[in-house]
């Protein structure tokens, strides 16, 4: 029951500036999830909805409403922080129950939404333990029930799962995302893993130095993305680049060399993006390779690495056309460090950027 | 390199553990000679004394625990050391209130960063650098009833009423005194609480902020038991400080605790009955050594319980 | 100091013994402690005016801070070391020294026949009724005033409380604080009371008290008390916490027409340049007797375990003469105990004709032995008094008990 614009938000910490000015809209119920490398300003832009930093200019309305005046509790939302925040005095019972004690909710009302909580967070038999005596994921768990039992509009994540190993980082997505669609909640989930927000998210809002390089559903991001930067952050293994200059042009491709002089003609509805002579680069995706040779155009270079994992391979090689490149291969190939090989990509499910990194359609 | 055999090994690691108790001992001897020296010789000197009698400086007949129980049992004596231990809890308690409280509300405050807060941080902590005699005798002055600062601008106020002989009555002397010496010390437990509130990462706070609890709840339920180390440490060195109290109310109204021992200290009492006072006594090394080992049996005492009590309440930052 | 003394003598040894028929003579040096640092330079005349009389003796003094010299004294003797010659305090003070065998008794060596019997009981061990110093100088307990305030209002010293109150109550009228007491230290409210309970308890009652025949609640101490707690209204306002240095202050700038002080305070007040005489404490009434109380401030010791006994005996018995208690007088302006000292100044011979009619500074003279002493009783009573916290029934009884508990 949430629906939060923002409106051209500014937050600048004396002369830095750290958002220059993003807008944004979420609707409710929604899932979504901030990425973007460290410093790119996702935290500050979820702090920022969340009252812990004052905007320096521009407007955040949830429901039609203005609250950017408003202290952090009376937004109506729930935080859960990296490091979890759970008060190291207070039991569990008593740290999720803080936010209800501090609005004098009835007793027998706090007793029983910490239960509920509780109960679908699997905390009950934790509820008289200190942080100090429970587990990572529990301390996570807990964070997460702190937020819940106040019926928040909005729950807010901050990397709440980076301090977790990575088998606990799986399952703890797994919960979560099972817990949005339990409580039908908007929640803005912040992190640098692309791949918790490409398994998590309804949509993706992709930032990078503070501003906003491109939002939407994860597999549009993946198969479309709309700069250089975000094709290179969505996706993993990152998708290679390689340069190259605009060769030929004509009304549906545009013909591009490689440093190695592989010809490369790439069909695009707008060619006009580019001039002959320009330098662009070439984005293939790992996955994008292939070893069923044909007449698809192939990057050729020396394998330096390799690993077999039976179901896929990934190879690593010194390319001809000057870069490292990674492949990702279905299936188990014999390869070993030291071939030479010739990879065939597909060149209409690849991408072509301009001199200023935009993607061209 | 020839092959070294187990036992070579084995003389090897001994010759390392040798080496390295060596270095420790090397480190701590002095230390250790310094605190024989200075603390334990004269503690044990103390208990030796105290069951003595004297004369003047020279030790007389082994009397056990004659002394002690003259200090503590004979009324015309020990009317003195309960009015002193009880002017030595009022100090106690009202440099608990006054002091720290204050200490601990400005290291609220400070903690906020408010425009400027590392001057008032320095102004705070300037007077605890200078000496307490210093002080002592600045607020005398002061407090002087004839031409002191005080009492002049509380008549240019109009308050002619209030210009009270703020040491000269047994009312207003001792409560001067641990205004003063709050005046001089409150910059010290609040640095100390400050960097304690520091020390508390700010997640807490903020998750304490969006859980809707204001300034005060979250000063009341997270910033004050989270600094409880701090607290633990200001108790008890408030504890020992006003137990041994001693230069304020030397300095400001002399060793007999003027006016009609309204300001009376153990220390004081300690201090004129074993070395005397030009003015009024001679010096019993017997009574005071046996005065000097209760307070000091007291307030090492007190200071365990303290300890064992608060940092009880204490609790590790995560 | 024996060391140093060991070596010269050793060198003094040799030298005579290369230098037969020589006229260099053996000289002893004898060491002279005191706390009377402000003292020095007369000191050095006096004795290098003995010096000239025994050119075998060579006497070094040495003045110690007078608020440690009681320890520094006592530590250095009980250590075996310690000047020849010892500057000691009286009574009590001189009972801590006495009393452990660190000083020579002298009165069997050193003639002190110019010396009176009242001085000499300051230098006296009770315990065995030998003298173990010579009386060096007494002290009086006064009121000063300031003659040109006193002029400047027509008004005359007074000889009664009545007369005192009087001239007291007028000055108040006129804008000047009366008397320049405070009560924040007791010592001085033990001063006070010197100057004037003894003309209201009468010359009977010191030795009546001391011998047991009556004890501080006898009606004539409690009607002493009454009195001088009469004396709060004349007093500056606030004079609960007005110390020492404060009324030393009113009454050298002429802010107070009058002070009760000890004869110490003369040299200050006349570097201060105020004009000022001096009266005995107020008669109880016309015709009654004006007392002043004195105390003895010390005496010249020798330290029993000195090397150089017989030339420290030496410079006692000069200590002793009359031309000594002449250069005490003349040169530090004290009062000395010696029959025949006069002084030309007219203030100290006034105090020396005052002392005519005088009563032993009671509590320092008599009740200075034991725990608690007379001194912190009567100090904080009368501190209890002037805060109002007691009466001075009160007191008496509290000083009475104290005295007995201690005894």
């Amino acid at each position: 029951m949430a629906h939060i614009v923002m409106r051209d938000v500014q937050k600048r910490f004396g002369n830095v500036e750290v958002i220059p000015g993003a807008s944004l809209e979420i609707k409710d119920n929604e899932f979504v999830v901030f990425v973007g490398p460290s410093g790119c300003g996702k935290s500050t832009l979820l702090r920022l909805l969340a009252g812990l930093e004052d905007l320096t200019a521009g407007a955040i309305e949830i429901d039609g409403e203005r609250v950017d005046h408003l202290s952090p509790s009376r937004r109506g939302l729930a935080m859960v922080f990296q490091s979890y925040a759970l008060y190291p005095h207070m039991t569990v019972r008593e740290n999720m129950s803080y936010a209800l004690r501090v609005a004098r909710t009835p007793k027998a009302e706090v007793e029983a939404k910490v239960r509920e909580a509780a109960e679908i967070l699997q905390l009950t038999e934790y509820l008289d333990r200190k942080p100090k005596a429970l587990s990572g994921g529990q301390r996570q768990r807990v964070a997460i029930g702190r937020a819940i039992v106040r019926d928040p509009k909005v729950f807010l994540f901050d990397e709440p799962l980076s301090n977790l190993d990575a088998k606990l980082r799986v399952q703890m997505r797994i919960e979560i995302t099972k817990l949005h669609r339990r409580l039908k909640a908007t929640m803005i989930y912040v992190t640098h893993d692309q791949i918790e927000a490409m398994t998590m998210a309804d949509k993706i809002v992709v930032l990078n130095e503070g501003r906003i390089e491109q939002m939407g559903a994860p597999l549009d991001l993946y198969n479309d993305p709309d700069n250089k930067f975000v094709a290179g952050f969505i996706g993993s293994p990152a998708m290679n680049f390689f340069d190259g200059t605009v060769t030929a042009r004509d009304d549906a491709a545009l013909t591009v060399e490689l440093s190695d002089k592989t010809k490369v003609v790439y069909p695009c509805a707008n060619p006009g993006q580019a001039g002959v002579g320009d330098a662009v680069t070439l984005g293939v995706r790992p996955e994008n390779f292939h070893f069923d040779g044909g007449d698809e155009p192939a990057i050729k270079g020396e394998v330096y690495a390799v690993e077999r994992l039976g179901g896929e391979t990934y190879l690593y090689l010194q390319s001809t056309a000057g870069h490292e490149t990674v492949v990702h291969a279905v299936g188990d190939h014999e390869v070993a460090v030291g071939d030479q090989v010739a990879v065939n990509f597909n060149p209409a499910r690849n991408h072509l950027f301009d001199p200023q990194g935009r993607t061209i359609r | 390199m020839t092959a070294m055999t187990d036992a070579d090994f084995r003389r090897a690691i001994r010759a390392r553990t040798l080496r390295r108790n060596l270095w420790l001992a090397f480190l701590l001897l002095p230390p250790m000679a310094v605190m024989f020296i200075f603390i334990f010789l004269p503690m044990g000197s103390a208990v030796l004394y105290s069951v003595y009698e004297w004369d003047g400086l020279v030790r007389g007949d082994f009397v056990g625990l004659e002394n002690f129980r003259e200090v503590l049992f004979e009324p015309q004596k020990s009317k003195f050391l309960f009015n002193a231990f009880k002017n030595n809890v009022i100090v106690f308690v009202s440099v608990m209130v006054v002091q720290n409280g204050l200490a601990l509300v400005l290291a609220m405050l400070l903690a906020r960063e408010p425009k400027g807060y590392r001057f008032y941080q320095v102004v705070f902590f300037l007077p605890v650098i200078l000496s307490t005699v210093i002080i002592g005798f600045q607020w005398k002055l002061f407090l002087n009833p004839v031409f002191g600062l005080v009492n002049n601008l509380l008549r240019a106020a109009g308050l002619d009423s209030w210009a009270l002989p703020w040491l000269g009555l047994p009312e207003t002397a001792l409560p001067s005194m641990i205004l003063v010496n709050a005046w001089h010390w409150v910059g010290f437990p609040t640095l100390v609480f400050l960097a304690a509130i520091h020390r508390i990462p700010k997640d807490y706070i903020e998750a304490a902020r969006l859980d809707g609890a204001s300034e005060w709840r979250i000063a009341r339920d997270i910033i004050w038991p989270l600094m409880a180390p701090a607290v633990t440490i200001i108790v008890v060195l408030t504890f020992i400080g006003a137990f041994n109290w001693f230069e304020i109310p030397y300095v400001m109204n002399g060793l007999e605790g003027a006016p009609g021992y309204s300001t009376d200290m153990l220390g004081l009492l300690f201090y004129r009955t074993a070395f005397g006072s030009i003015s009024a006594t001679d010096s019993d090394f017997g009574a005071g050594s046996a005065l000097a080992v209760l307070i000091f049996l007291f307030i090492f005492t007190v200071s365990l319980i303290f300890t064992r009590l608060l940092t009880a309440r204490e609790i590790e930052l995560a | 100091m024996n060391k140093r003394h060991t070596f010269t003598a050793k060198a003094v040894l040799a030298g005579a013994a290369m230098m037969v028929g020589s006229s260099a003579v053996a000289q002893t040096e004898l060491d002279f402690w005191s706390w009377r640092q402000e003292d020095v330079a007369a000191y050095n005349e006096i004795i290098a005016a003995f010096e000239e009389t025994h050119p075998d003796i060579k006497v070094t003094y040495t003045a110690h801070p007078a608020t440690e010299y009681n320890t520094i004294i006592a530590t250095a003797l009980a250590a075996g070391e310690g000047p020849d010659i010892i500057h000691t305090r009286s009574y009590g003070g001189l009972e801590v020294l006495a009393k452990p065998g660190y000083l020579e008794p002298l009165d069997e060596q050193v003639d002190m026949s110019l010396i009176g019997d009242v001085a000499k009981i300051g230098t006296t061990l009770r315990a065995d009724g030998h003298v173990y110093a010579v009386p060096f100088a007494s002290q009086t307990v006064l009121v000063f005033y300031n003659t040109d305030i006193f002029a400047a209002h027509g008004l005359t010293p007074p000889e009664t409380w009545d007369e005192f109150k009087a001239v007291a109550t007028q000055l108040k009228e006129a804008g000047v604080i009366p008397l320049a007491n405070g009560s924040a230290e007791g010592w001085m409210l033990e001063i006070m009371s010197g100057a004037l309970l003894p003309n209201f308890y009468g010359s009977e009652f010191f030795g009546e008290v001391t011998s047991g025949a009556t004890d501080f609640e006898d009606p004539r101490f409690v009607g002493a008390l009454e009195k001088m707690a009469e004396l709060k209204e004349f007093m500056p306002d606030g004079y609960q916490g007005v110390d020492y240095a404060t009324m030393k202050q009113l009454f050298a700038s002429g802010a107070a027409a009058m002070f009760v002080g000890g004869s110490f305070e003369i040299p200050g007040f006349r570097d201060a340049g105020v004009n000022f005489d001096i009266i005995a404490g107020p008669a109880a009434e016309a015709g009654g007797e004006r007392m002043v109380a004195t105390w003895l401030d010390g005496g010249y010791g020798v330290n029993a375990a000195s090397e150089n006994k017989e030339a420290a005996l030496e410079f006692a018995r000069f200590t002793a003469s009359q031309e000594f208690g002449q250069m005490l007088t003349d040169k530090l302006g004290n009062i000395s105990p010696i029959e025949g000292a006069v002084s030309s100044d007219p203030t100290l011979a006034k105090i020396s004709e005052l002392q005519g009619a005088s009563t032993p500074y009671i509590m320092l003279v008599a009740y200075r032995f034991n725990t608690p002493t007379g001194s912190t009783l009567i100090q904080n009573g009368l501190q209890e008094m002037f805060a109002g916290s007691k009466t001075p029934a009160e007191v008496a009884h509290d000083v009475s008990e104290g005295i007995k508990a201690s005894e």
